[in-house]
C-alpha cells in the first residue's frame, strides 16, 4: 500500500511521448501551507510536470493523490485547483469580472457566493476600479494580478503557476514575488510554482524541486539545496557557479589548468573531479599571494554587488561577484583567486 | 522631411482601391438601379421612370415564391454549412499538426474546376441513372427520388459548392485562435462543452460569421445549381434573374431582382454585424 496521506502526492509519475521520455518516475509529496518551487531548463519536464498535476495530460504510469484522493484520472474541472498561465490566458472577451466570475460560475456558485468572492478578489489583489475592463485594457502587472485572482477565487486545494512572471519587466517581477509569496501564507494552501529562473524559485519557495532530463535531481530546502547541491548539475544550475576541473588524489585537488592546489575539508575520492565554486564565494587576494593569478579586465556594477570579469594566465574567463565597496580593484589589476575550501563543490568527473 | 511624401503615399494606397470600386462595383451598381426603374418592351430598353418592377416582384407569387424558396435555401445551407465545417476546421487545426497546410489546401482542390463542371459532375452523382441512384438500383432497391432534380439536389450541391470557404475561413479563424485559452478554462473548471461554448465559439465567432455569410449571399443568388440540379419546382431567385436577362430579355425586371439581391445580402451582412459586439469576440483593434 502506499501512503497517501501527503496533501499533495506525487507517486512515481512517469510521461512518455512514444520513445521520448518527458518524465521518469518522478515523486514529491507536498504538505499544505508549502510553496514549492519546480526549477528546470527548459525541457526538463517541468511542464509536464504541472500538466499532469493540473490534468491537462494524463501520466504514462504512477498516480498523483490529493488529499488522500487519487486524482490520476480525473479531468481538470474536478480537481478543484487554481491555475495562473505564463501568458495569463485571460479571456479577451470578457471583462476582469467576467473573468474572475469564470471559475465560480463553472462550479456553480449562488449569485451571491459569487459576488462575496468577486468582492474578496478585487480586495485582496488590489483591482478596484478596473473590474469593467477588458484585458487588452490592462497592463501587465495588472494582468497578472487577475490571471492569480482567477486561479484563487474558488478557494482551490492548490495552486499551480507557469513561469506567470516570465512577461513582466524585472522590477514589477520582483514586486509580484513578494505579492505571491504573501499570498501563499495568507491563504494557507500549496502554491507548486514552476519556472526556469532560479532567482524566482529561491525568492519565493520554501522547498525547490530541480527538474532535468525527465528526473528529479534535488529536492529540499531551498538553503539546502544552494548551499549544499548533490549533483553536477544543481552545483551548476541553482547558483552562478563556475566550474574547474581537477584531480583528486584523496586529501587535496589539484586544477592542472591553473596550477592551482586546495585541501577540501572532507576526504575526496582519488580521480578526475569536477570543482564548482559559487561565484559569490571567491576571494580576491593581492597578487603574488597563494592562488590562481588573474588580471581584472573588467568590472560590472551591479548595485549592491561587483562583477569582476577575471582573465587568468591561460585566458579562461571567469566571473567573481563581491559586495560593492569602495576601494574595489580596477580595470587591469593584476589579483589572486581563492576560495575556502570547504565551500566549493567536488563531484567525482562526468564521463 | 518624410512627412507629407508618406502622407502622399497613404493618400496614394487609399486611391486605388477606392478606384477600383467606384469603377467595378460602384458604377456598375448605379447602372443597375437606374435599370430597374426603367421598362423593357420587346427587347429594348423603354426609358420611362416606373416603379412597376418592383410592384410586379412583390406581387407575382411566383416571385415571391421564387424569393422565399431561395431565401430558405440560402438559411438551410449555410447553417448547415456551419455546423460541417466546424468540427472539419478544429481537427484539421488540433489534429493537422504539420499537415495542417496540406490538408487546408486539398480542400482548394475542387475549385481547379470550373463551377459547371463540378455542376456536371454532380448532375453525374445524383441524377436518375446516376452513380448513387445507379448501384441502389443494379442492387435491386429502389432509387431515391429526392435526389433527383429536387431542391435536395441542389441543396447538396451548395454544400459541396461552398463547403471549401466555409471551411477554410474557420479554419482560418482557429489557426489564429489560442488554443491555450480552452486548457485555461479547462483548469477554470470548465467541462468539454463549457470550454467550447464559453471559449472556444464566441471567440471565432466572426470568422464563422464570414464563413456564414459567404455561403449565404451566393446561395441567395445562385442561378446554376438550380437550372442544373432543381428540376421543375427548383427555380431560385437568382435562375430566374438570370432568365430575365437571357431568355426572356426583361433586362429591367431583372435588374430589379438583382437590386432586391443586393439590398437582402447587406441587410443580411447588417443584421449579424450589428447583432456581433467585436469586443465579445476576443476583437482588439479598437481604441488602438
Amino acid at each position: 500500500m502506499t501512503d497517501t496521506s501527503a496533501y499533495i502526492k506525487i507517486d512515481n509519475v512517469s510521461r512518455h511521448y512514444g520513445p521520448v521520455k518527458a518524465l521518469h518516475n518522478l515523486s514529491i509529496d507536498i504538505a499544505k501551507h508549502e510553496f514549492i518551487a519546480i526549477l528546470g531548463p527548459s525541457g526538463s519536464g517541468k511542464s509536464t510536470l504541472l500538466r499532469l498535476i493540473a490534468g491537462l495530460d494524463r501520466p504514462s504510469e504512477g498516480r498523483i493523490f490529493f488529499k488522500g484522493q487519487d486524482v490520476t484520472a480525473l479531468p481538470p474541472h474536478k480537481r478543484g485547483i487554481g491555475m495562473v498561465f505564463q501568458e495569463f490566458l485571460l479571456f479577451p472577451h470578457r471583462t476582469v469580472r467576467e473573468n474572475l466570475a469564470f471559475p465560480l460560475r463553472m462550479t456553480q456558485e449562488t449569485p451571491a457566493k459569487i459576488k462575496d468572492r468577486l468582492d474578496w478578489a478585487e480586495g485582496i489583489l488590489s483591482l478596484n476600479g478596473l473590474m469593467d475592463r477588458y484585458p487588452n485594457q490592462l497592463s501587465g502587472g495588472q494582468q497578472q494580478r487577475v490571471a492569480l485572482g482567477r486561479g484563487l477565487v474558488t478557494n482551490p486545494t492548490l495552486l499551480l503557476l507557469d513561469e506567470p512572471l516570465a512577461n513582466l519587466d524585472r522590477e514589477l517581477r520582483q514586486e509580484m514575488e513578494v505579492e505571491i509569496r504573501r499570498y501563499q501564507k495568507q491563504l494557507g494552501i500549496p502554491f507548486i510554482y514552476v519556472t526556469h529562473n532560479q532567482e524566482e524559485a529561491l525568492s519565493m519557495s520554501d522547498r525547490v524541486a530541480v527538474i532535468n532530463k525527465g528526473k528529479l535531481e534535488a529536492l529540499g530546502e531551498r538553503q539546502e539545496i544552494y548551499d549544499h547541491p548533490n549533483t553536477p548539475f544543481v552545483a551548476r544550475f541553482v547558483g552562478r557557479a563556475t566550474r574547474f576541473d581537477g584531480v583528486s588524489d584523496g586529501t587535496t585537488v589539484n586544477i592542472p589548468e591553473h596550477g592551482y592546489t586546495f585541501s577540501p575539508s572532507a576526504p575526496v575520492a582519488a580521480g578526475r573531479v569536477s570543482v564548482f565554486v559559487k561565484n559569490e564565494r571567491f576571494a580576491l587576494g593581492a597578487s603574488g599571494t597563494p592562488g590562481i593569478a588573474c588580471k581584472v579586465i573588467d568590472v560590472v556594477l551591479r548595485g549592491p554587488f561587483v562583477e569582476f570579469i577575471l582573465e587568468a594566465a591561460n585566458k579562461a574567463r571567469i566571473i567573481a561577484v563581491q559586495p560593492k565597496r569602495p576601494d574595489m580593484h580596477a580595470i587591469g589589476a593584476e589579483i589572486a583567486l581563492t576560495w575556502d575550501a570547504n565551500l566549493a563543490h567536488i563531484f567525482p568527473a562526468e564521463a | 522631411m518624410s512627412e507629407p511624401n508618406a502622407a502622399a503615399r497613404k493618400r496614394v494606397f487609399l486611391y486605388i482601391p477606392t478606384t477600383f470600386l467606384v469603377l467595378f462595383f460602384v458604377l456598375p451598381l448605379v447602372a443597375l438601379v437606374v435599370l430597374s426603374f426603367w421598362q423593357t418592351a420587346n427587347y429594348k430598353i423603354v426609358r420611362d421612370w416606373t416603379t412597376l418592377n418592383y410592384v410586379t416582384l412583390a406581387t407575382e407569387s411566383a416571385y415571391i415564391i421564387f424569393f422565399l424558396r431561395s431565401l430558405l435555401m440560402a438559411i438551410l445551407v449555410s447553417v448547415f454549412l456551419v455546423v460541417v465545417a466546424w468540427p472539419i476546421a478544429f481537427f484539421i487545426v488540433r489534429f493537422g499538426g504539420r499537415y495542417k497546410l496540406i490538408f487546408s489546401l486539398l480542400l482548394a482542390v475542387p475549385f481547379l474546376s470550373g463551377e459547371v463542371l463540378r455542376l456536371i459532375a454532380l448532375q453525374g452523382m445524383l441524377g436518375p441513372t446516376g452513380l448513387i441512384n445507379g448501384a441502389l438500383m443494379r442492387l435491386g432497391a429502389a432509387p431515391l427520388r429526392f435526389i433527383m432534380y429536387s431542391n435536395s439536389a441542389t441543396f447538396i450541391a451548395f454544400v459541396y459548392l461552398y463547403l471549401p470557404m466555409t471551411v477554410t475561413t474557420i479554419y482560418l479563424s482557429l489557426l489564429n485562435f489560442d488554443l491555450r485559452l480552452a486548457s485555461a478554462a479547462s483548469a477554470c473548471g470548465a467541462g468539454r462543452l463549457r470550454v467550447f461554448s464559453e471559449v472556444i465559439w464566441p471567440l471565432n465567432l466572426s470568422g464563422t460569421m464570414i464563413g456564414f455569410l459567404l455561403s449565404f449571399i451566393p446561395t441567395l443568388s445562385a442561378s446554376l445549381a438550380p437550372r442544373f440540379l432543381g428540376g421543375p419546382n427548383g427555380t431560385l431567385y437568382g435562375m430566374s434573374m438570370a432568365q430575365q436577362f437571357g431568355e426572356s430579355g426583361t433586362w429591367a425586371l431583372g435588374a430589379a431582382m438583382g437590386v432586391v439581391l443586393v439590398l437582402f445580402s447587406i441587410a443580411a451582412l447588417v443584421i449579424l454585424s450589428l447583432g456581433v459586439n467585436l469586443r465579445r469576440t476576443g476583437f482588439t483593434g479598437m481604441e488602438r
